[in-house]
């Protein structure tokens, strides 16, 4: 009988372990994006703005301003990237 | 194709009688980018000076801008005009003369006269508004002014007081200020004045008006409604002038235009008293025609030649020549920068890749047809060439949506009767979505990893192509070694990989011998490629070594083309869960009031949702498409900074020859 209660036991601690490490993942996937996200924004905040005085002054810049905002976009790719490999 | 329109460098040089027919003549042929004359005394250019307009041009240049004077002021837009019939040149001529000063008298008159009642207007207001105070105060307007021994004060003040001279006062207490008025002797001004501005005074004007406040009031407020319907029917007369003139008007613009253009033209030529000497480009195939043509008008009265082009020096003007599904993606490269005369012109690829990203992307039949559907309605509002070249744009995307949607299977988040037919990004969210496999990540990931692999390679290949073209001697060898290198480098760190790791849709190269320490041989080769690239960069540059991680960057900023398409995904469906899943289903099983509230809150929700995802799937879809052309593909290759290829003379619309 023991024997019986002790794998019951260990079945249920077994399932909220996973439960409890599946947790643990979603919350690592959204600490990937939303901090990577912030470091995007943080990044993008200076060259934004400097971009569209730039293009302010000289409409020709856009192509260029553009491609330099864009540039730290990359790092949320990342964290979206490790976010999904997590999840999946 | 892939290269830009090949150019033709032509001498025009003739004696000055022959300006103004070689001018009307380029002028037709609208091929002729001209080179401006600079005075700068270059070789071969000594005692030339710039030339001076043609004779007519002041009288031009005043009757375009008594055309654009009415054009303003009655708003029309050449753009905005549908160009239905042309008219020939002389008619235009001579309804110029006989109509443009009628017409300018009529509109300056109706303008004037509107701006005149725009003042009176004004005026009107601002007596009301210094009239307002005054009608809590139950006394005529006539009673505070016209005395002569006698002084008012008027004014907002904070609160109430003593007045200790003889006095008439009324106060008035407001919420949030308080209105005094007082007459007093003009003697004791200084004093009353003291008291006054220890309470907080401030003075108010006080109108020069008779009768009661309210009713002056009442007369203003009407005789601004009497201005205004007269301001209306004047603006009714300008939309009738408008509305009967506007295809002349646009013609006279466009002929004026092209008759100041060419009285003008000499301004760039370079000039003797008696000859004109004229430098500039023309499309290599259409040179013949454009000299055969000039020799004609003047009866072989003047020298044209075709001069030598000198690559290095010459600033090549650079014409786009792509076939015609390839030219909306012209535009996209203007905003970035239209390509050097030497280099390679990536507008084909452009146009082939984009449409394909933005499908990877938003592949999604709904979301397609939607903006499919917007690109047709925009059409019809749209009319400058821009526009109409970015509404290209995104029907190609949106078409490429369609094709990939069918492909991923997917309809506004909801999976089509048939399974994805190439990889499933179905995620697992809500009811509506019962079982499923789900995405299939790893493979879309490993996907979007080949194509930035393939993607970059090309660009690299590409660079060697340019530098391989465009720079001479040892530098050229180095660049392109350099160009290689990176390739090497990448490749090489793919090989090392695969020698270690098994990885799904990559080839497996694990099973290779060992060779020493453990490592297999494909681990060596891709280590030799490794240091050979490094080597080869290196030499042509050393802080370019430092660049080396953008290797990994780059490859895995193809990603974005499953990571961006996924979140338009999951919130498609989640849009999906939160109307249908929440609202709609439950409120179809119970049809009571409360369930009809629920069924039309839930399709507000499916409506604005996905009104919200189409934007940002456009937004997502075209930026991350771009971007990746912009950053990734073109830094590997692409210079640009060429000039655009302006020719003398215009696309005639309104008029002819």
């Amino acid at each position: 009988m023991a024997d019986v209660a002790t794998v019951a036991v260990a079945a249920t601690d077994l399932a909220s372990i996973q439960a409890s490490q599946m947790g643990m993942k979603a919350i690592g996937a959204g600490l990937a994006v939303g901090l990577t996200g912030v470091g995007t924004g943080v990044a993008e905040m200076g060259i934004g703005a400097a971009a569209v005085g730039a293009i302010a002054e000289n409409k020709d810049f856009f192509g260029l301003g553009l491609l330099f905002t864009v540039i730290p976009e990359t790092i949320v790719i990342f964290g979206l990237v490790v976010g999904l490999l997590l999840l999946f | 194709m892939l290269k830009p329109r090949q150019m033709s460098r032509l001498l025009i040089a003739g004696s000055r009688e022959q300006m103004a027919p070689v001018i009307a003549d380029l002028y037709r042929h609208n091929l002729f980018h001209i080179e401006d004359y600079v005075d700068t005394g270059a070789e071969g250019y000594e005692g030339f000076k710039i030339g001076s307009p043609l004779p007519g041009a002041s009288e031009k240049s005043a009757d375009l801008i008594k055309i654009r004077a009415i054009t303003n002021a009655i708003s029309v837009q050449a753009d905005d005009v549908e160009a239905k019939k042309t008219s020939p040149r002389l008619e235009l001529k001579a309804r110029i003369e006989r109509e443009l000063p009628l017409l300018e008298r009529e509109v300056e008159d109706l303008t004037v006269r509107r701006s005149k009642l725009d003042t009176r207007v004004k005026e009107c207001e601002q007596k009301i508004l210094e009239i307002s105070p005054f009608t809590n105060v139950p006394a005529d307007m006539d009673l505070y002014h016209g005395y002569k021994r006698f002084m008012t004060f008027a004014g907002y003040i904070a609160r109430e007081v003593t007045i200790p001279v003889p006095h008439e006062m009324y106060f008035s207490k407001g919420k949030e200020k308080n209105f005094i008025v007082a007459v007093v002797q003009t003697e004791h001004r200084s004093e009353v004045e003291r008291i006054l501005q220890e309470a907080g005074f401030q003075s108010v004007p006080v109108p020069e008006e008779s009768g009661v406040p309210q009713e002056r009031i009442e007369y203003y407020t009407d005789l601004i409604s009497t201005l205004k319907g007269e301001i209306v029917e004047i603006n009714k007369n300008l939309d009738a002038v408008r509305m009967k003139h506007t295809e002349f008007l646009v013609a006279c613009e466009e002929f004026l235009k092209a008759e100041v253009d060419q009285t003008e033209a000499p301004l760039r030529f370079a000039t003797t008293r008696q000859t004109f000497v004229a430098e500039g480009w023309v499309p290599g195939d259409m040179a013949d025609a454009v000299m055969d043509s000039l020799v004609k008008v003047t009866g072989g009265k003047i020298y044209v030649t075709v001069l030598p082009t000198d690559l290095e020096h010459d600033e090549v003007p650079v014409e786009y020549n792509n076939p015609d599904f390839a030219k909306p993606a012209q535009m996209l490269m203007d905003v970035y920068s239209r390509p050097k005369y030497t280099e390679i012109d990536p507008t084909l690829m452009l146009a082939i890749v984009f449409p394909l990203f933005f499908g990877l992307i938003l592949g999604d039949v709904g979301y397609g047809l939607i903006l499919l559907v917007m690109c047709f309605g925009l059409r019809r509002m749209i009319k400058g060439e821009d526009g109409v070249m970015f509404l290209k744009v995104l029907r190609n995307a949106s078409i490429s949506s369609i094709i990939f949607g069918l492909l991923f299977s997917e309809f506004l988040g909801f999976e089509l009767p048939w399974h994805p037919l190439i990889f499933s990004r179905h995620l697992l969210i809500g009811a509506t979505e019962g079982g499923g496999e789900g995405p299939a990540i790893p493979a879309l990931m490993i996907m979007s990893i080949w194509i930035g692999i393939l993607h970059i390679t090309l660009g690299r290949v590409l660079g060697m192509y340019n530098h391989a073209k465009q720079d001479h001697g040892d530098h050229r060898i180095k660049v392109v070694m350099a160009n290689f290198g990176w390739l090497a480098v990448m490749w090489g760190l793919l090989v090392a990989i695969w020698s270690n790791v098994a990885m799904p849709y990559m080839p497996n190269l694990t099973g290779l011998p060992v060779v020493a320490a453990g490592f297999n041989l494909g681990t060596f080769i891709g280590a030799a490629l490794i240091l050979i690239g490094v080597a080869c960069i290196a030499r042509d540059s050393i802080l370019e070594v430092i660049e080396l991680p953008t290797i990994i960057s780059h490859v895995l900023s193809y990603a974005r083309l499953v990571a961006v398409g996924l979140s338009s995904v999951a919130i498609a469906m989640v849009v999906n869960y939160l109307s249908i899943g929440m609202f709609i289903s439950p409120g179809l099983k119970s049809l009571s009031i409360v369930g009809i509230i629920m069924i039309l809150v839930g399709i507000m929700i499916f409506l604005f949702g996905h009104a919200l995802n189409v934007a940002l799937g456009i937004l997502g879809g075209g930026l991350h498409s771009i971007r990746l052309h912009y950053v990734e593909f073109f830094t590997k290759f692409y210079k640009g900074g060429g000039i655009k290829y302006v020719p003398f003379g215009m696309k005639r619309r309104f008029t002819e020859e």
